[in-house]
């Protein structure tokens, strides 16, 4: 049996800037006809040449950041819009999802919406009749269900939107990030309705969503997009572990690039250079889970420096504070004279999760005084152990040694 | 072409639905409700009446309010269905960018929905005839065919129009303006027949008569209003003279404007 789904080099490019007013089309096309072309209109490429296919019942997650292409794919598998190049095969009923409620007509009722947009989705009639029950039971709006939607909140409204689009029957389901929809506990609802609706009868499913922990647990398989190019297409958790790691660096980068450092000085401590250190004392970027971390501080005093007090930490890139420890702790006294200096922190088996973190330092004097404060002095990745490593999640920041015991009381 | 049928029985449903919509949208919160829909044609028959009682238009022996309130009804309904299907795709931007289903839909929507509007004129024509006592005649089951035809012209126009409005929205800006000129072009103030006398029993205008007779019935609404008339009012079988030359231009013209739509369809969701 063929492939349900075949994308053959799909090229899509589009024209950068706006469309022109008559007069320069006029112009344009009088200067092509004697031979000159005025027309400077820059193409974008959203998609660039990809190339996969997808078997019956397979349920697959496109990711990649925003503007990677994947609106774009999902709007040439739902025969939106055309390629400029390639082909795009799809042998089946095609039920798009890409945006729960576009259908919904703020005038009508809340029923008469469920009519509309059935026919829009190209549910047969008698199909609603037979499902209307389910659909407003589902939505809980029962009370409000002959009221205009217009005077609905926009959590109803979003909730009457998705019961709709999750009761048509399709060999295909394209979903758009619908699932993050109304409050916790409709969403929790909503999340069992789409796994249902996945494992149901060995359906084709594309999701498209940002939440990466979803996407890793309702697919088998998980293609990563970047810049419109397919940059890995396999197993749903390597190529989600992939995107975070792609993730992280792209944050890192950008703190990097915009070098947000912020700081205040008194001008007699100035520190110069911050350094992570791998095993060999080398500089590094990035250190792998669980292993020590090493910060090196070079800085300059102006003056001699006796018994000052170093305060230096971690923090995440929104500046929640993880580590800070200080050396006025320590009985030993540091005494610095004026000049270039470096000092080392060492943490072992440090235990955040993997992501990117920034470091802080302060310099204090024996009286006190704050000589120097810097945030996001320097940024440096935890990566995962391995590709196989649990993917690490937005719900927790620490990692720590656990041992499980089950009992039966 | 044939696909336009095929689509037009495979989205039957859609098609109801959608325009169903219109009609509960356009008319919900108003009190008077569908009567709104009649109102123009009513108002411009009662000023049509106003002005013929200064300039006189000969009208033979039928009463003039009711000639006009005839011609009116295939006029607003072609004048209508072409400017909303016009504007049908760039007012369904939201659907066009996120569902699929042939475009075409919209236009024929806009067309189904002013058929709604038109039965309801066919009410008041019904009791304008009983108030002259008159009766129609088995003539009258061409009716329903000129009705069809008038679609056909309806989407020539606004299928081809559609498309290029979502690349140049001036289309919707200038059709009215066209459509309220060409209204002047059609027989909708004056019958038909002035125009028949003075061509061609008349000759005015030379030897050009002719000719220009066949040019001003190039207007398939001149033909069709004719029809509308002869076959409701006086009891006679359509004038086909009048008819053929606007067929001919319609049936040239209309696979050209659904071909141009159907090419321009697949970039809709990107330019709009």
């Amino acid at each position: 049996m063929p492939p349900i789904i075949e994308v053959k080099h799909l090229t899509k490019e589009y024209s950068l800037g706006t469309l022109t007013s008559a007069k320069d089309t006029l112009r344009h096309t009088l200067a092509k006809l004697r031979g000159k072309n005025t027309w400077h209109r820059e193409n974008f490429k959203a998609l660039d040449d990809i190339n996969f296919s997808v078997e019956k019942g397979e349920v697959i997650g496109i990711i990649g950041h925003n503007g990677a292409g994947k609106s774009t794919l999902l709007k040439h598998l739902a025969n939106i819009t055309k390629p400029t190049s390639g082909e795009v095969i799809v042998r089946g009923s095609v039920a798009p999802l890409i945006e729960v409620g576009a259908g919904i007509n703020p005038e009508l009722t809340g029923r008469e919406n469920i009519f509309l947009n059935g026919a829009i989705l190209g549910i047969p009639k008698k199909t609603i009749h037979e499902k209307v029950d389910d659909i407003i039971e589902f939505s809980e709006l029962e009370k409000f269900i002959d009221t205009p939607v217009k005077r609905y909140s926009s959590g109803m409204q979003v909730k009457l939107g998705f019961a709709i689009a999750t009761s048509m029957d399709a060999e295909i389901l394209i979903i758009d990030e619908v699932l993050a929809v109304g409050d916790l506990a409709f969403q929790r609802k909503c999340f069992n309705r789409m796994e249902e609706l996945i494992h149901q009868q060995g359906r084709t499913v594309l999701l498209v969503s940002h939440n990466i922990r979803q996407v890793e647990r309702m697919c088998s398989r998980v293609i990563l997009l970047n810049q419109g190019k397919i940059i890995r297409d396999g197993d749903s958790h390597s190529t989600c572990d992939h995107f975070y790691q792609l993730n992280n660096k792209t944050i890192s980068d950008q703190q990097q690039n915009n070098a947000t450092a912020r700081i205040t000085s008194s001008g007699e401590v100035n520190i110069e250079q911050v350094d992570i250190l791998d095993e060999n004392n080398q500089p590094t970027e990035s250190i792998t889970e669980g292993s020590t971390l090493k910060i090196r501080i070079r800085f300059t005093s102006e003056k001699a420096l006796i018994k000052p007090e170093f305060h230096v930490g971690t923090h995440t890139t929104d500046f929640i504070y993880l580590t800070g420890e200080s050396t006025a702790l320590l009985q030993e006294d540091f005494e610095f004279p004026a000049g270039s200096h470096e000092i080392e922190q060492h943490i072992e088996n440090y235990p955040l999760v993997p992501g990117s973190y920034g470091i802080r330092a302060a310099v204090i004097d024996q009286q006190g005084c704050v000589l120097f404060h810097g945030e996001s002095l320097k940024f440096f990745n935890i990566i995962a152990k391995t590709d196989d490593a649990p993917l690490q999640d937005e719900l927790r920041l620490v990692a720590t040694n656990v041992s499980w015991k089950g009992l039966t009381p | 072409m044939t696909s336009v049928v095929h689509n037009l029985i495979n989205y039957r449903e859609l098609i109801a639905a959608l325009a169903k919509k219109n009609i509960v949208v356009r008319y919900k919160q108003a009190y008077l409700g569908l009567l709104w829909a009649v109102i123009k044609p009513v108002m411009l028959m009662l000023i049509f009446t106003l002005v013929k009682s200064f300039v006189g238009i000969e009208t033979g022996d039928i009463p003039y309010p009711i000639l006009t309130f005839a011609a009116l009804m295939p006029w607003i309904f072609f004048q209508e269905s072409a400017a909303e299907g016009v504007n049908s795709i760039t007012s369904n931007t939201a659907l066009i960018k996120k569902i699929y289903f042939p475009r075409e839909v919209f236009p024929l929507t806009a067309m189904v929905t002013k058929l709604v509007e038109l039965a309801i004129g066919f009410l008041i024509l019904a009791a304008l005839m009983i108030y002259y006592q008159m009766l129609p005649t088995l003539q009258a089951l061409w009716v329903p065919l000129i009705i069809f035809y008038t679609m056909l012209v309806a989407l020539t126009i606004s299928l081809f129009g559609s498309a290029l409005n979502v690349y140049y929205r001036d289309v919707a800006q200038a059709l009215p303006v066209l459509l309220s000129l060409a209204m002047y072009a059609s027989p909708v103030i004056y019958p038909l027949s002035l125009v028949k006398t003075k061509l061609i029993d008349e000759q005015a205008a030379g030897e050009w008569s002719n000719i220009l007779y066949t040019i001003y019935n190039i207007n398939p609404l001149a033909g069709i209003i004719d029809s509308f008339q002869k076959c409701l009012l006086q009891g006679l079988a359509p004038d086909f003279g009048s008819l053929l030359p606007g067929f001919i231009a319609t049936i040239v013209l209309l696979p050209l404007s659904y071909l141009y739509f159907k090419k321009a369809e697949n970039w809709f969701a990107d330019i709009i």
